[in-house]
């Protein structure tokens, strides 16, 4: 993948809130074929990253670009190369599964027979068949986060955005969801946040671990546990240590 | 405008899957019904004729049910994706803002003239009653409906923008039944200031005035800018604050 085309590219992203500095200058790039684990500490910045490349959210300082658009200026150009899944898989609880999904592949231009043959496709490899006609408010957590996987893959996007994709689902559809990102090919790439370490260095080919808002690590998940003579669980751990960083300004200390 | 009509039609279609979409409906009709027992006694009781469209439309049964309807019509359309966190997948498929608030707006507004639909039946009610009524003059009716249709089009526009503001449908509600509120009270500024700057914007401005104008048959160029100019500028307004969100 060292020569495959930079399809995200973060430049010394920053994000700040009212209240706090979510970002404080991210830079990395991932490129095509490559699954790409973004870990760290609750509050560390992972969702803030994942919404900002999915043009949820505007970066107070720095750019971000999607296959060579910028997200802040040519969101719309962005929105058609990219899925995102939020962590809590929203979707309309009055709707049908094969309505939902019928219903994002028409807002991304999908029509007729190319639609049809690409609701098959997702449906397929989302193991939606049994659930099709049920009300995704009747659905477990695990059958949501599949029809949300499953809106990932209608368009066949080049950036898959995931955040926590993983939580919430028990050991066999952790493997489904698994070999669905590790089927997915070279031609896209995935970067997704996760607390499940173990799960991240079995599926990401490079962990970017996020601290306090900063870039701490970005490298295969072997070469960084390799570098300090340990696991990637403990080097991970050395990692996200927390860093004696005043993160809010305008807060007293010891509140 | 791909992303136009599947974003319309989830939203209409939303009306008939949920319950907000019968509550307004029985909550509309349970009004206009009070309206039309209310016209059918006062014919029982003096025999006059009277002026049908003037004693349905513009009536202080007309304004609540106008001013209830609209904002459980429109509580939902943001307030609810805001929520649940829908609107961020929504906004991150290849749609533009204006299509979302133009989709959304023109789904509540046709459920708004849905509500509207079982109202033209009033007249062969009211005959079907023993009424003795005139022969029906089209024109008065036709006004009476458009402005009906250009009021309510400027409620559910501020319904709408009220939805976007909050995650909560109550407070949309709110929101919608206040300004919509505000709106219909311009027109009685004069009460409470008596200069003639007022005098003369509360005229330009008065819903009541306008609907008393459209049920006579009048419609006033002045009164129908003034409709589509703040439905035009609150769904601007919404649009912006659409697109500003990602700056939060």
């Amino acid at each position: 993948m060292a020569g495959a085309e930079t399809l995200i590219e973060a430049d010394n992203l920053v994000r700040r809130f009212p209240r706090c500095e979510a970002l404080g200058g991210v830079s990395f790039q991932i490129r095509r074929g490559e699954i790409v684990a973004l870990l760290g500490p609750n509050g560390s910045g992972k969702t803030t990253t994942l919404r900002i490349l999915a043009t949820a959210l505007a970066p107070t300082d720095g750019r971000a670009r999607i296959a060579g658009y910028d997200v802040t200026f040519q969101s719309l150009a962005v929105r058609r190369r990219i899925a995102y899944l939020p962590e809590n898989v929203p979707l309309y609880p009055e709707m049908r599964v094969e309505e939902y999904l019928a219903f994002r592949g028409r807002l991304r231009g999908l029509r007729g027979a190319r639609l049809a043959e690409r609701l098959r496709d997702a449906v397929e490899r989302g193991g939606l068949g049994d659930v099709l006609r049920r009300a995704i408010g009747t659905l477990s957590r695990g059958y949501r986060q599949r029809v949300g996987l499953a809106d990932c893959l209608l368009h066949e996007p080049d950036v898959l955005l995931l955040d926590e994709p993983l939580a919430g689902l028990d050991p066999a559809q952790v493997d489904a969801v698994r070999a669905l990102l590790q089927g997915l090919g070279p031609d896209r790439c995935v970067l997704f946040s996760t607390h499940v370490l173990a799960e991240a260095e079995r599926l990401c080919h490079r962990a970017l671990i996020l601290n306090a808002g900063r870039l701490a690590a970005a490298d295969a998940p072997a070469r960084l546990a390799q570098a300090g003579e340990t696991t990637f669980a403990e080097a991970y751990r050395r990692l996200t240590t927390p860093l004696p960083l005043v993160r809010n300004p305008g807060q007293r200390r010891g509140a | 405008m791909n992303a136009f009509f599947p974003l319309w039609r989830r939203e209409l279609a939303t009306y008939f899957r949920t319950s907000i979409g019968y509550v307004a409906g029985t909550c509309f009709l349970a009004i206009a019904g009070f309206g039309l027992w209310r016209q059918a006694a006062h014919l029982a009781r003096s025999a006059a004729e009277g002026d049908l469209v003037q004693n349905l439309f513009g009536t202080p049964v007309y304004w609540l049910a106008l001013l209830v309807a609209t904002p459980l019509l429109t509580m939902r359309l943001f307030a609810e994706e805001q929520r649940a966190g829908t609107l961020e997948t929504l906004l991150a498929a290849p749609v533009t803002e204006t299509q979302v608030v133009l989709a959304k707006f023109a789904a509540a507004y046709a459920a708004f003239l849905l509500l509207w639909l079982p109202t033209l039946a009033y007249a062969a009610i009211l005959r079907q009653c023993g009424a003795n009524l005139p022969p029906v003059d089209w024109g008065p009716v036709a006004a009476a409906y458009l402005g009906t249709a250009l009021i309510g089009a400027f409620f559910v526009a501020l319904g709408l923008l009220g939805s976007l503001l909050t995650r909560h449908q109550a407070v949309a509600a709110m929101a919608g039944f206040a300004a919509a509120g505000l709106a219909l009270a311009g027109g009685r500024l004069p009460f409470y200031a008596h200069t003639a700057p007022f005098r003369e914007f509360a005229a330009a401005v008065s819903a009541t005035r306008h609907m008393a104008d459209f049920a006579a048959g009048i419609v006033d160029t002045r009164a129908v800018v003034w409709y589509v100019g703040g439905t035009a500028l609150a769904l601007f307004a919404a649009v912006r604050i659409l697109e500003a969100r990602r700056l939060r």
